[in-house]
C-alpha cells in the first residue's frame, strides 16, 4: 500500500499536456521511499513512453487496451485491476472530460477515497489533505479521507508546473482484463465551420462575455478587436446563444488559447470553466462593471467600468 | 284665391301615390328594417360569443359621460380639428335629418292614426323645414370636406399599408377598406343631394299651389334648386315625373343604407357609442387580473376576448390616430395598434358571424395567417398607451395586447434575454440579478443614515425602484434626492431589502403570475410599515402602486417626486437660491404624464427653478415614448433600426439653443443619455434628471444648518 | 417507458456571507437556493424525448434533500416532469456525491427507468461525480458530458456526442438502459411561468426515507461518503491591479498595455 499512481491522458495519438502537470502534483505526495508510476492506457501504449520520461517519474506502466480511444468500461476495468494489483496510496487523474466519464464510477465501485477539481494537495500529520473550491469557487474546502487505503484525486489543470528536466524511468507492462465494453466510440468531430480562426495560435485575444448584453453589440467588439489587432473570442454563453461560432469559444470546452500572451476579457465574469483555459496567460486584463466579478481575482490588471464606454474610448487610440 | 293659410301648410306624404305603391313602400321599409334587425342580431350574437364581463360604475355616469363626448365631439377634435369639425357637421346633419324623419313617422304612423294628434303643420312645419335644410347642407358640406381630405390631402394616417405584413401576404393590402370608405361617403352624399333635388322637383311640380310655392323659401336649398330647374325649362309636369323617380331612388337608396348599417362601416354609429359607453378610463393604467375561472392565462382564441373587446374591434373607424401616435410604428417596428384591432376584427367577423361556431383550432388568433397577430407584432409594443389615450371611440388596445402576450409568456415564446430577466426577477426581486441585500447599498456613501421604514414609523415612505437602486447612473440621482429630502427635514425612510421590483413592467410583459408574487410581496412590506404617504422617483412604480395595488390589498396615498418637491419649495422647506436660466424642454414620462395626467407639476417646478421651457411638438398627452416600456428594455432591438429614444432626441435637437433635455424617470435617463450619443448630439445639449436641476438651484446648506 | 432525471437544489452565496461556527460550511442564512443550471438542460432533454414520442413516456424527477428542495422539484413539474420524488433522512446530512449516488441508484432500482439523466456537475460544488457514481452502483453503461443525444424511447441503444476540450466532439454509441450526464447548451430549456409553477404546487411530491430504499444509516451521510470536509475558509483573493481614473484615462492605459505588448513582437 504505497506510492502514487498517475493515469496518463492521451487522445488521438497525442499525450495530453495535463499528464505532466499530474507528475508535478505527485511529487509532494511521496512518503519516504514511495514511487511515482505513470500508467498509459492505449491500443499502442509504448508510443507514449518517451514523452513520459521526465523528472519525478520512477516507472512507466504500459497498459494495452482494445479500445482505440477513451472508453469508460475499458478504463474502469483496466485501472481497477491495476489498483488492485499495485495498491497505491494515491491515484491521480486529470479533472477532465475523460475523467468525468470514469473517475467517480471507479471510486464508487472500489470504495476509494475521492475528491475532484483539486488544486492543492498536502500531507498533514501524515494524512492526505486535498483542497478544492466550493460555492462557485468563492470558498476553499479542505477535505481528507479517513479510513481509505487508496484515494483517487482528480487534479485541476493549469495549477501545477510541468517538470522540465528529463528523467529515467523503468518501463513495465500490465496485462489488463478485457471485458466487452457497453459503449463504442465512433468519430471525432472538429468544431470549426464558418470561421477559419485558430484560437490555439492566437497570441493576443479579446474576449467578450455575457456583459455585452445583446447580439447587436457583437459587431462593436469585432471591430474593436480588428482595430487593436486581437483575435475575437467569446465565453460559453455567447457561443451557446449562437452570437459567435463555437470556434471562437475560449474556456474549458472551447479552444485552448495555448499561445496567448495578452488576454483582454470584456464583460466576462470569470466562471471557473472559462478561467480554466486562461491560467497560463502572462497578462490578463479584465474589464467588467461588477467590482466583485471573479475574473478580477485572476487578472493582472482590472478596469471596473462600463465595457461599452471603455471600448469606444479604446477604439479612438487605434 | 286667398293667401296661403300658413297654419295649414304641411307636406302631404305619399301625395299622388296609389295605395299599392304606398303598401309597396311600407313593405320595402319593413324589409329594410328586418334586414337591419337581423344584422344587429348577428353582431350581438358575435359579442355574446366572447367571454363575460361586468362593467364597473353606474350606468347613469357612463351614459352622461358618453353623451357628453358624443355631443361635444371632444375626442374627435383632438389632433385633427378639421376632421373633427367636418364630422360634427356630418353627425349633427345626420342626427337632425334622422330626428326629422322620426318626427314625421311619429305623427303619420302612430299619433295621427291612433289618437288623431297632428302637429306637423303651420309654423312648426316651416321651421322644421328650415332646420332640416340647414342640416342637409351641413351633412353634405361635411361629407365634401371628408372626400377632399381623403382624396386630395391624403393624410399619412389614412394610409392602410400595414407594418406587420409583407407584400404577397393575403391581407397585406386592403383595397376593400378603401372601397367601403368611398362607398359610404358617396352613398350618403347621393342620398343628401337627391334629397334636395327631390325637394326641388316637388316644388316645381306643385308650383301652382300657393301654400307650397309661397312658402318655398323656408326650404332655401330646395327652393334655389327649384329656381334652377325652372330656369332649365322643367315644367310642372316634368317636375312631377322627376319627383316620382327621385322619390323612389332616394327612398330605396336610403332604405338600403339603413338595412346595411350593421353589415358595413356605418355600424360605427352604434358600436362607437357603445364602446364609449363601456369604456374603462383606467384601461391601460390598471390591467385586468386573470379571472379565477379561466384555465389558461391570456387570450389564445378569439372567443377568449370579452364582449367589450369584441365590441371595441367593431367600434374602430380606421381614423388612424393610434397608428400615427404609436412609437413602435414610428421607428418601423411591425406594430400598428390600428392593424392589431382591424386584423382581429376581420378574424372575428370571419369566425363568429356564422350560425355555428367553428372548431377551436380555427379560433386561434396567434400566428401569421390572415387576421392573426404575429409574435413580433405583440413584442414590439411599449405599452405607452398613446393609442388608448388618443382613440376617439375608446378602443382599449393595450389590455388586448397584454392579454395576447400572457399566452405567449405561458408558452415561453419570448426573447431569451426577456426570459432570463423574468427568471432573475423571480429569484432576486430585481431585474439586475443583484442580491436583495444590496438594494439599499446606494445609501451607504451618504453622510446620514436613512431610516428603515420596516423598523420604525416614518412620515413619508420612499419607494425607490429597481433602476434607481441598482443602475450606477441613476444611483447618483437617487443619492441627490435623498440629500434634498434630508435638507428639507422630511421624515422619510425606505424599505431596504423589503422592497422588490414594483412589477409594472412585468405585468405589461404578460407574466401575471410573477406580477402577483411581486405585488403581494410589496403590499405585505408596505402594510407592515407605518407611514402617511408614499413618494417615488419612478413613474412605473408610481403607476402600479397607485392604480393596481389596491386590487391586491394595498391602497396608499402616493405622489411622484415632481409634485412632492414642488410642494416642498412652495412651502419654503427647500429654497431656490439661484435661478438656473436654462433653455430646457421637458419630456413627459409615459407613466407619469399620459397614464396619470401629471403634466403640470414638473413644469411648474422647472419654472420655479428659473428655467425657460420650450415644448417639443409631441408633448403632454402626445409625448413620445422613450421605448423602454412594456418590457422592451429587456428585449434587444433589431440591429440597424432607429430606436424611439433616438427619434425623440432628434425632435429635441431641432429646438434652437436647447441646453437641457429634462427627464423625470430613471428609464428615460438611461435611454436618452444613450440616444444623445448615438444620434451624434453629444455636446449640443445635455440630458438631466429634474432632481439634478433642483440640486443645482437649491444650494446645500452649511453644516450647521442641517438638522440631525 | 420512463426517464428518471436526478436534480439538485444548489446553493449560491449571498452578499457578506460568513463561515459557520464549526468552520466546515457557510452560515445557512447566506445561502440562496435554486435549481442547478445543468438540471434545466437535462430535464428539458427528457421532456423533449417525451414530447417527440408517439408512445407514452413518463419523466420522473428525483432529488436528495430536505423540505426546501420541494421548490426546485415544483419548478421541474412546471417544466414538464410528470412526477417528483424527494428523498431525505436526517442521516443523509453531510453526504458527498458518492453517498448521494448510492441513494439515487436505490431510487433508480425502484423506478426502473430506461435512462437516468443527471447534470455534468452542480454549480455550487462542481464535483462532476454524482451521475457516474450512481451508474457504478447500478452497474449500468454510462457516459459524461453529453452535448447531443439521439434516442428512440425503448430502444436498445442510444447515440450521443461528448463535448471534449478544445472544441472537439466525440460520437459514441451506448447500450441502454444507461446513465448520462448532460452538458449545458444541449437544448434550450423552456420557460416555466409563475402560474404553471403555482399550479404544479398542487401536484404531490412523493417523499421517501431510508427504509423505503432499504438503505442503512452507514451508507449515507458522512459515513457513506468518500471524503470528509475538514475546513472551509475564504481565500485571500488575488487581486488585479485596478486601473483608476475616468474612462479616457483607463482606455489610455489599456492602449498603452496593448502597444507595449505589440512592441515586443517584431
Amino acid at each position: 500500500m504505497s506510492g502514487v499512481l498517475i493515469i496518463a491522458e492521451q487522445r488521438r495519438g497525442e499525450m495530453r499536456p495535463v499528464t505532466l502537470e499530474l507528475i508535478a502534483a505527485a511529487q509532494n505526495l511521496r512518503r519516504d521511499a514511495d514511487e511515482v508510476a505513470v500508467a498509459v492506457l492505449a491500443s499502442a501504449p509504448e508510443r507514449f513512453v518517451d514523452a513520459l520520461k521526465v523528472a519525478g517519474v520512477d516507472e512507466i506502466i504500459t497498459v494495452p487496451v482494445a479500445a482505440a480511444e477513451f472508453d469508460p468500461d475499458t478504463f474502469e476495468s483496466a485501472i481497477g485491476a491495476l489498483i488492485s494489483a499495485r495498491k497505491p496510496d494515491v491515484v491521480l487523474v486529470a479533472h477532465s472530460v475523460d475523467s468525468f466519464g470514469y473517475a467517480a464510477a471507479l471510486a464508487a465501485k472500489l470504495g476509494l477515497g475521492f475528491a475532484t477539481d483539486v488544486f492543492k494537495t498536502e500531507r498533514i500529520d501524515g494524512e492526505l489533505v486535498a483542497t478544492r473550491g466550493g460555492y462557485g469557487q468563492k470558498v476553499c474546502v479542505e477535505v481528507d479521507f479517513p479510513g481509505r487505503a487508496t484515494v483517487l484525486l482528480a487534479i485541476r489543470a493549469n495549477m501545477f508546473k510541468p517538470p522540465e528536466a528529463a528523467g529515467a524511468a523503468r518501463v513495465s507492462a500490465f496485462a489488463a482484463p478485457a471485458p466487452a465494453s457497453r459503449s463504442a466510440g465512433r468519430d471525432f468531430i472538429e468544431l470549426s465551420a464558418g470561421d477559419d480562426v485558430d484560437m490555439t495560435a492566437a497570441e493576443f485575444i479579446l474576449t467578450i462575455g455575457r456583459g455585452i448584453g445583446e447580439e447587436a453589440k457583437v459587431p462593436v467588439f469585432r471591430e474593436l478587436a480588428d482595430a487593436v489587432g486581437a483575435t475575437l473570442g467569446c465565453s460559453r454563453p455567447i457561443a451557446d446563444a449562437g452570437w459567435l461560432p463555437k470556434s471562437r469559444q475560449v474556456g474549458q470546452s472551447g479552444k485552448t488559447a495555448s499561445a496567448c500572451k495578452l488576454y483582454i476579457a470584456m464583460g466576462v465574469s470569470g466562471a471557473i470553466q472559462h478561467l480554466a483555459g486562461m491560467k497560463h496567460v502572462a497578462t490578463i486584463v479584465a474589464v467588467n462593471s461588477d467590482a466583485e466579478a471573479s475574473i478580477f481575482g485572476v487578472a493582472k490588471y482590472g478596469i471596473v467600468g462600463d465595457i461599452f464606454e471603455i471600448a469606444e474610448e479604446l477604439r479612438r487610440h487605434f | 284665391m286667398s293667401s296661403s293659410r300658413t297654419d295649414a301648410v304641411t307636406r302631404i306624404l305619399f301625395e299622388a301615390f296609389s295605395t299599392a305603391e304606398v303598401r309597396l313602400f311600407y313593405a320595402l321599409g319593413f324589409a329594410a328594417i328586418g334586414i337591419f334587425l337581423y344584422g344587429v342580431y348577428v353582431q350581438i350574437r358575435k359579442y355574446r360569443r366572447g367571454a363575460p364581463l361586468r362593467l364597473e360604475g353606474s350606468w347613469w355616469g357612463r351614459l352622461t359621460d358618453m353623451g357628453a363626448k358624443v355631443l361635444s365631439h371632444s375626442t374627435l377634435k383632438r389632433r385633427d380639428p378639421a376632421a373633427g369639425a367636418a364630422h360634427r357637421l356630418i353627425f349633427y346633419g345626420f342626427v337632425l335629418l334622422f330626428l326629422g324623419t322620426a318626427t314625421i313617422t311619429l305623427e303619420y304612423d302612430i299619433l295621427e292614426p291612433l289618437f288623431g294628434i297632428r302637429f306637423w303643420h303651420g309654423g312648426f312645419y316651416l321651421i322644421f323645414s328650415l332646420v332640416l335644410d340647414a342640416a342637409g347642407v351641413a351633412l353634405i358640406g361635411g361629407l365634401a370636406f371628408m372626400m377632399y381630405r381623403r382624396g386630395w390631402l391624403k393624410p399619412p394616417k389614412l394610409d392602410y399599408a400595414r407594418p406587420d405584413r409583407a407584400p404577397g401576404d393575403a391581407d397585406f393590402d386592403r383595397p376593400q377598406y378603401r372601397r367601403e370608405d368611398w362607398a359610404f361617403l358617396w352613398t350618403l352624399l347621393i342620398i343628401g343631394c337627391t334629397g334636395y333635388l327631390l325637394e326641388a322637383a316637388r316644388l316645381v311640380w306643385l308650383s301652382g299651389r300657393p301654400d307650397v310655392w309661397d312658402t318655398r323659401w323656408w326650404s332655401p336649398a330646395g327652393a334655389l334648386l327649384a329656381e334652377a330647374l325652372r330656369a332649365l325649362g322643367v315644367s310642372a309636369h316634368g317636375g312631377e315625373v322627376l319627383r316620382v323617380s327621385l322619390w323612389w331612388f332616394h327612398g330605396l337608396l336610403a332604405l338600403c343604407f339603413i338595412a346595411l348599417i350593421p353589415y358595413s362601416k356605418v355600424k360605427h354609429i352604434f358600436t362607437s357609442a357603445a364602446s364609449l359607453l363601456a369604456r374603462d378610463p383606467l384601461a391601460a393604467q390598471r390591467l385586468p387580473r386573470i379571472p379565477e375561472a379561466q384555465e389558461a392565462p391570456g387570450v389564445a382564441k378569439i372567443t377568449d376576448f370579452n364582449w367589450k373587446q369584441l365590441l371595441n374591434l367593431d367600434a374602430c373607424t380606421k381614423c388612424g390616430r393610434c397608428h400615427e401616435a404609436c412609437p413602435a410604428r414610428a421607428v418601423g417596428a411591425p406594430l400598428s395598434p390600428r392593424d392589431v384591432i382591424l386584423s382581429l376584427r376581420e378574424f372575428a367577423n370571419a369566425t363568429l358571424e356564422g350560425g355555428a361556431l367553428p372548431a377551436a383550432a380555427e379560433l386561434d388568433v396567434h400566428g401569421k395567417g390572415p387576421g392573426q397577430i404575429a409574435q413580433e407584432t405583440l413584442w414590439s409594443c411599449r405599452t405607452c398607451m398613446a393609442c388608448v389615450e388618443i382613440c376617439p371611440v375608446a378602443v382599449e388596445h393595450v389590455p388586448i395586447i397584454v392579454q395576447l402576450r400572457r399566452k405567449l409568456v405561458e408558452d415561453g415564446d419570448m426573447d431569451p434575454l426577456l426570459t432570463k430577466t423574468l427568471q432573475t426577477i423571480h429569484k432576486t426581486g430585481n431585474s439586475f440579478g443583484e442580491s436583495k441585500r444590496k438594494r439599499g447599498s446606494w445609501s451607504k456613501s451618504l453622510p446620514f443614515k436613512i431610516k428603515d421604514a420596516r423598523k420604525e414609523p416614518v412620515e413619508v415612505l420612499w419607494f425607490v425602484g429597481d433602476y434607481a437602486s441598482f443602475d450606477p447612473r441613476n444611483q447618483k440621482v437617487t443619492q441627490t434626492f435623498a440629500t434634498l429630502l434630508h435638507e428639507a427635514g422630511v421624515d422619510f425612510g425606505i424599505l431596504y431589502d423589503g422592497e422588490s421590483n414594483a412589477g409594472n413592467d412585468v405585468r405589461r410583459v404578460g407574466e401575471e403570475g410573477l406580477y402577483e408574487v411581486l405585488a403581494g410581496a410589496n403590499v405585505a412590506a408596505l402594510n407592515g410599515a407605518t407611514f402617511q404617504s408614499i413618494v417615488t422617483t419612478d413613474p412605473h412604480s408610481y403607476n402600479t402602486i397607485r392604480n393596481e395595488y389596491p386590487e391586491f390589498g394595498g391602497s396608499y396615498r402616493i405622489e411622484h417626486y415632481t409634485s412632492f418637491v414642488h410642494r416642498l419649495i412652495a412651502e419654503g422647506r427647500l429654497n431656490v437660491d439661484r435661478q438656473l436660466k436654462l433653455r430646457t424642454t421637458f419630456h413627459d414620462p409615459c407613466h407619469l404624464g399620459r397614464f396619470n395626467r401629471g403634466y403640470e407639476p414638473p413644469r411648474e417646478l422647472l419654472r420655479m427653478l428659473g428655467c425657460e421651457i420650450v415644448e417639443m411638438g409631441r408633448s403632454r398627452a402626445n409625448s413620445f415614448c422613450c421605448g423602454a416600456g412594456g418590457g422592451r428594455i429587456w428585449i434587444p432591438d433589431p440591429v440597424g433600426t432607429e430606436k424611439p429614444a433616438q427619434n425623440r432626441i432628434k425632435e429635441a435637437a431641432a429646438i434652437p439653443g436647447l441646453e437641457v433635455y429634462v427627464v423625470s424617470c430613471p428609464k428615460d435617463l438611461t435611454m436618452f443619455e444613450d440616444a444623445l450619443k448615438t444620434t451624434g448630439n453629444e455636446g449640443k445639449f445635455v440630458v438631466k434628471e429634474l432632481i439634478e436641476l433642483v440640486r443645482e438651484a437649491v444650494a446645500a446648506p452649511r453644516p450647521t444648518e442641517v438638522s440631525a | 417507458m420512463k426517464i428518471l432525471v436526478a436534480v439538485k437544489q444548489v446553493a449560491a452565496l449571498d452578499e457578506d456571507f460568513a463561515i459557520r461556527e464549526d468552520g466546515r460550511d457557510v452560515d445557512p442564512d447566506f445561502l440562496i437556493r435554486d435549481l442547478n443550471e445543468w438540471d434545466d438542460f437535462s430535464l428539458e432533454e427528457a421532456v423533449k424525448i417525451k414530447e417527440a414520442s408517439a408512445d407514452p413516456v413518463e419523466v420522473v424527477v428525483v432529488s436528495v434533500g430536505p423540505g426546501e428542495a420541494d421548490e426546485s422539484l415544483r419548478k421541474c413539474l412546471a417544466k414538464g416532469a410528470d412526477r417528483a420524488i424527494r428523498v431525505w433522512d436526517d442521516a443523509m446530512e453531510g453526504s458527498d456525491p458518492i453517498a448521494i449516488a448510492r441513494v439515487l441508484a436505490a431510487v433508480a432500482k425502484r423506478e426502473n427507468p430506461a435512462l437516468l439523466f443527471a447534470g455534468v456537475q452542480s454549480s455550487d460544488h462542481g464535483f462532476a461525480a454524482t451521475g457516474m457514481a450512481a451508474a457504478a452502483f447500478l452497474a449500468w453503461p454510462h457516459a459524461a458530458v453529453v452535448c447531443s443525444l439521439q434516442y428512440a424511447p425503448g430502444a436498445a441503444r442510444a447515440v450521443f456526442r461528448r463535448e471534449l476540450e478544445g472544441g472537439l466532439l466525440h460520437e459514441v454509441e451506448i447500450e441502454c438502459p444507461a446513465v448520462l450526464t448532460v452538458q449545458l447548451g444541449i437544448n434550450t430549456p423552456r420557460y416555466a411561468s409563475l402560474r404553471s409553477i403555482k399550479q404544479a404546487a398542487a401536484k404531490p411530491i412523493e417523499v421517501l426515507g431510508l427504509a423505503d430504499l432499504q438503505l442503512g444509516g452507514g451508507e449515507v451521510g458522512e459515513a457513506g461518503s468518500a471524503s470528509r470536509v475538514r475546513r472551509m475558509y475564504i481565500p485571500d483573493k488575488g487581486r488585479a491591479q485596478l486601473i483608476e481614473g475616468d474612462v479616457a484615462q483607463q482606455a489610455q492605459r489599456l492602449a498603452a498595455i496593448i502597444r507595449e505588448f505589440k512592441g515586443e513582437t517584431p
